[in-house]
């Protein structure tokens, strides 16, 4: 290596990465505090041994030609799917989640992980199938990677982090060119699921009556009765398009298979989700609706980033936090207490960071020399940016509470590791940009 | 894979374009959003956050404490004591029930009525689990303080009563307040927390005794716990001293005059409307409300058929019997109805119609003047005066002038007002017209009149003061709980001036002088200390072994200072018509009254073994 190849390092990144773990440990060190002012936890302690080891995996990381991510990229996800089924078998379960291998504490979460197998995967599947990308069956064929570590993820049982995976391959099939109509199909069903599950519950914890356009998505009948009207109008458009080949019926069929999918997928949620996930996704609605139970968290989240101001409360000096108003403070709501003792300014960096990592993700990406970098580029904004919308968002009050961490701040090795795992990767496909080096 | 994985990317920079316009809106709508939180709606959240980790607490205002007239030692007056607290978020769910039971044991409890106080919740609120814990008891739980997680304690004064039981029907008692009275005093001060008076001084002066409780001011972590000094936003306000006109000795001296028999004895001072003493039997003892058997001793109260916690001075009213007859005799002497000195001559029966009423002497008094038949409270008598010469209206108006069937204002709750009956209220109560036997019976103070004991006494008032009664009351002095000075001085007040003739007082005097001097009870007024003047009374209850026994009288007969003066009214719910207690009872308050004497010595003084125990000579002449 000369001297100006140490250049081609994306210094810029470095340095975020480098900021916001610093705004980690400050601020896992700040939430261990009671309100003595004593420090009761030694997380922040752990932290800084995760942010230094991960530091080492990063670097390690930029070493490592990124094309050999590519020779390995299946047997990556392969140990990944593997981690995952064991931890299905024989993982800890940390609250109500069999997430953890290992001890907790000192374990790993194997579904941290498995979203960067599924980056790589899915990027070296696009590579490979670049030429027939548009085509449906290749389409298929990719989502099967998702689906497949998204399933084990939902049975262990962790609804956020599953939902990661949906942005990840989303992004990466949209930049390696799919049609959008396919990927438009899969917004449009996960919307209209969403809508059809929450529409029921919303109308019955927040409007508190039922009328009859409620009633099509919460009576089982009913539902049933629209689901096999809307399966006929498929099924009559289908046979329309065979027989005429006119547009309109290709359209009809698609914008109803959307439908009645969404339907039925609604009505196996409202089967399968639990009842603390459909009370989260109602207070996300109305916090107010239960302001000692599920609403505590979202309603004091609130107070403690709203009363921060512009400059904050100061370091160390958050009450919300400090008086253990604020739950989960050291890992789904540590942007609350960041917002709490520095302000709107100190937000502002976080924001920084992050937007400066995001930005620089997509450069990298442009200027990558081969799509596998590239795509690997956009599954990782993917996830950082989905983590950063989905967490900081719950903080506020304006997503659901859905309990994933956010990337390089929240305690917790194993999703430090993997940020910075991403950070490695990212900096690694710049280092390359030209060429091969070693 | 024939082609080579690392060929030049070709990614459509359109879609990327389209990926960073979706970054960088949402990064723009988030800094906005968080700018709007944090900058244009920072006060409301800070509001918040105050109001979330600042809690007001409420420091409860010592009661003031009840004296008698001497200003001594205090009837009522306040005990350290504790409260037992939980706080359900702060202990362990698993170990409560061992953590409930070895408090149980400690407090002297059942595990089940503390566990039944907790909520499920893990709330962070304070709930109290038990009152009225002693210093020991806390010591104990102190001492071990690891092994009960979430147990607290704190100062919470319980009243002491330090009195003889026959003031428990004047000084009441105080309790939780309860939905009905926080409804109704909900604009007074008064909340869910607050101690009440339920009776008596208590409740009546409650306003007076119970103080302003002050705000105190904390900051509490989400766990409850004080993470800052305390401040007092307001100093809670100590209550007002209360000095009764109430005599403890003279109290206690009719409550052992009056022994274990049903009654009452009312001593209050003509002059100003002052009770001396309220003994009311049988009583009660209130200190036992705060113990711990206090349910089943209330219960127990309650289902006793004497009715305890009646108060039988003011809130039970009888047939006032021949004291009546002081009424009819200042009837006849103002309407001038009859001639004082014209004799009537009793044969011991008198026939109106197909009915014979006999006087209480069958064989006869012989002829009477005014004077005699007073003395000898000769039925036959007033049957004629009442009948012939005065009529219902006659007596009704005099029975009210002189503060019958109307209450007497006594600052005590419950009062009732007793009954003076005419026509028009036996047709409306009965449907029956009013009829000869109706007048005979008013005209001996039988039948339908009823009066209290409180109301006899003022009657008596109204003849001392020759026509004034001032309002009874046993409020003296509200005194400052700290300094001891005098904050507010009950006056006398005036209840009834009657439009009657003091000559006519002095006559009635006269005759009521006789009663005891030359009438039947004169052998058993044997005090030599102070001349008395009074009537006695026997009235029927309703049923045949049960009667009424009345003396209702003042003493010293003259005297130069009106102050001097007493009314003594006493009331006794006796078994035997003859057995004359209340003139036996009085003649004994009397004696310790003017002597200064205690009831023991009183007792030796006049040589009255038989009202040492009422009970005794009750069961001995029953068998």
């Amino acid at each position: 290596m000369n001297r100006k190849s140490y250049l081609t390092f994306d210094f810029i990144i470095i340095l975020a990465v480098l900021c916001l773990s610093v705004i980690s440990v400050c601020f896992i060190y700040s939430s261990g505090l009671n309100s003595e002012g004593i420090n009761t936890s030694v997380e922040f302690i752990k932290q800084i041994i995760w942010v230094v080891t991960g530091l080492a995996i990063m670097a390690l990381i930029i070493y490592v030609d990124y094309k050999y991510l590519y020779d390995f990229a299946y047997y990556i996800y392969g140990v990944c799917i593997i981690m995952l089924l064991i931890t299905l078998l024989v993982g800890n379960k940390v609250n109500g989640a069999r997430s953890w291998l290992g001890l907790p504490g000192v374990g790993i979460q194997p579904s941290e992980f498995a979203k960067l197998g599924t980056i790589i995967a899915l990027s070296a599947f696009c590579t490979k199938n670049r030429e027939n990308i548009r085509s449906l069956a290749v389409f298929l064929r990719a989502a099967v990677i998702p689906l497949l570590p998204m399933a084990l993820i939902l049975a262990q049982p962790d609804l956020g982090t599953s939902l990661v995976y949906i942005p990840i391959f989303l992004v990466i099939l949209f930049m390696a060119g799919t049609k959008i109509r396919y990927l438009f199909f899969l917004v449009a069903c996960g919307i209209g699921v969403t809508l059809f599950t929450i529409i029921p519950m919303w109308s019955g914890y927040v409007l508190k009556q039922e009328t009859f356009f409620v009633a099509v998505f919460s009576n089982q009948l009913l539902m049933l009765a629209v689901l096999g009207a809307c399966l006929l109008i498929v099924i009559l458009s289908a046979v329309g398009w065979f027989i005429f080949k006119k547009g309109i019926y290709y359209w009809m069929c698609y914008s109803f298979v959307i439908l009645s999918s969404s339907l039925f997928m609604a009505m196996l949620a409202q089967k399968i989700l639990k009842a603390y996930q459909i009370m989260r996704l109602v207070v996300f609605l109305d916090p107010s609706v239960d302001p000692q139970g599920a609403g505590w968290n979202i309603l004091q989240s609130l107070t403690a980033i709203g009363s921060g101001g512009l400059f904050g409360k100061g370091f160390l000096r958050g009450t919300q936090s400090h008086y253990n108003y604020l739950p989960q403070q050291s890992n789904d709501f540590i942007f609350s207490i960041i917002a709490e003792e520095i302000g709107f300014f100190g937000s502002m960096v976080v924001f920084l960071c992050f937007f400066i990592i995001i930005i620089r993700a997509f450069i990298i990406a442009n200027s990558s020399k081969d799509s596998f970098g590239s795509y690997l580029c956009f599954g990782i904004i993917a996830m950082i940016f989905f983590h950063f919308v989905i967490n900081i968002g719950m903080a506020m009050g304006i997503m659901p509470i859905t309990g994933i961490p956010l990337l390089f701040l929240s305690y917790g090795g194993s999703s430090l590791w993997t940020s910075m795992m991403a950070a490695g990767i990212l900096i690694n496909i710049y280092y390359r940009r030209y060429g091969f080096k070693i | 894979m024939s082609k080579n994985p690392f060929e030049n990317q070709s990614i459509k920079k359109e879609r990327m374009f389209f990926l960073i316009l979706v970054v960088c809106s949402v990064f723009v709508i988030f800094t906005l959003y968080l700018f709007s939180m944090q900058v244009t709606r920072w006060m409301e959240y800070q509001n918040r956050a105050w109001a979330v980790a600042r809690r007001t607490s409420e420091v409860p205002a010592l009661r003031g404490e009840i004296y008698d007239r001497n200003y001594d030692a205090p009837l009522a007056s306040n005990v350290d004591s504790f409260a037992v607290s939980i706080v359900p978020a702060e202990t362990d769910r698993q170990k409560l029930p061992q953590i409930i039971s070895n408090l149980a044991a400690i407090l002297g409890t059942e595990p089940q009525a503390l566990m039944k106080k907790i909520p499920q919740a893990d709330v962070f609120q304070t709930i109290e689990l038990k009152d009225n814990v002693s210093y020991g008891q806390i010591v104990q739980i102190a001492s071990n303080i690891e092994d009960f997680p979430g147990i607290s304690w704190s100062s919470k004064p319980v009243r002491h009563y330090n009195h003889t039981p026959s003031l428990s029907h004047v000084i009441g008692y105080v309790g939780n307040i309860n939905t009905e009275e926080l409804h109704l005093l909900y604009n007074k001060g008064y909340d869910a927390n607050s101690i009440i008076g339920k009776n008596g001084i208590e409740k009546e002066y409650d306003l007076t005794l119970k103080g302003t409780p002050g705000l105190k001011s904390i900051t509490v972590d989400a766990k409850g716990r004080n993470v800052q000094e305390e401040r007092y936003i307001r100093a809670p306000v100590p209550g007002k001293n209360i000095v009764l006109t109430i005599d403890r000795r003279i109290q206690e001296l009719c409550e052992k005059a009056l022994g274990e028999r049903m009654g009452s004895v009312v001593v209050l001072k003509p002059a100003t409307g002052e009770i001396l003493a309220m003994v009311s039997y049988p009583s009660y003892d209130t200190n036992r409300f705060y113990a711990p058997d206090s349910a089943s001793y209330y219960s127990t109260l309650l289902e006793n058929r004497n009715h305890p916690f009646l108060n039988r001075s003011i809130q039970s009213a009888n047939a006032p019997a021949s004291v009546f007859k002081t009424i009819m005799m200042t009837a006849t002497l103002e309407e001038r109805a009859f001639p004082p000195t014209q004799k009537i001559d009793c044969t011991g029966k008198l026939v109106l119609g197909d009915r014979t009423f006999n006087c209480h002497l069958k064989t006869g008094h012989g002829p009477l003047n005014l004077s005699d038949a007073l003395m000898e409270s000769c039925d036959v008598y007033f049957w004629e005066i009442g009948g012939n010469y005065l009529g219902p209206r006659k007596i009704e108006q005099y029975s009210r002038m002189m503060g019958l069937g109307e209450k007497t204002g006594v600052d005590l709750p419950g009062e009732v007002a007793g009954l003076v009956p005419n026509p028009e209220w036996k047709l409306e109560r009965t449907n029956e017209m009013w009829v000869g036997g109706d007048t005979y019976n008013m005209s001996i103070g039988q039948g339908f009149t009823q009066v209290t004991t409180l109301q006899i006494a003022d009657l008596i008032a109204m003849i001392v003061n020759e026509g004034t009664i001032y309002v009874p009351h046993l409020l003296k002095e509200v005194r400052d709980v700290v300094t001891g000075e005098v904050v507010e001085k009950r006056a006398p007040r005036i209840l009834h001036k009657a439009d009657i003739s003091s000559q006519t007082f002095k006559e009635l005097k006269k005759a009521m002088r006789r009663v005891v001097s030359e009438g039947s009870i004169r052998r058993l007024f044997n005090n030599k200390v102070v001349s008395v003047a009074g009537k006695t009374g026997t009235g029927e209850v309703g049923f045949t072994d049960r009667w009424t026994s009345w003396f209702a009288s003042y003493g010293p007969y003259q005297a130069e200072n009106p102050e001097d003066q007493v009314v003594v009214v006493v009331m006794i719910e006796a078994s035997n018509e003859w057995e004359w207690w209340a003139p036996k009872a009085s003649n004994a308050i009397y004696q310790g009254i003017f002597a200064n004497q205690s009831y023991e010595e009183v007792v030796k003084t006049l040589d009255i073994w038989y009202l040492n125990n009422g009970t005794d000579i009750i069961r001995r002449r029953s068998e």
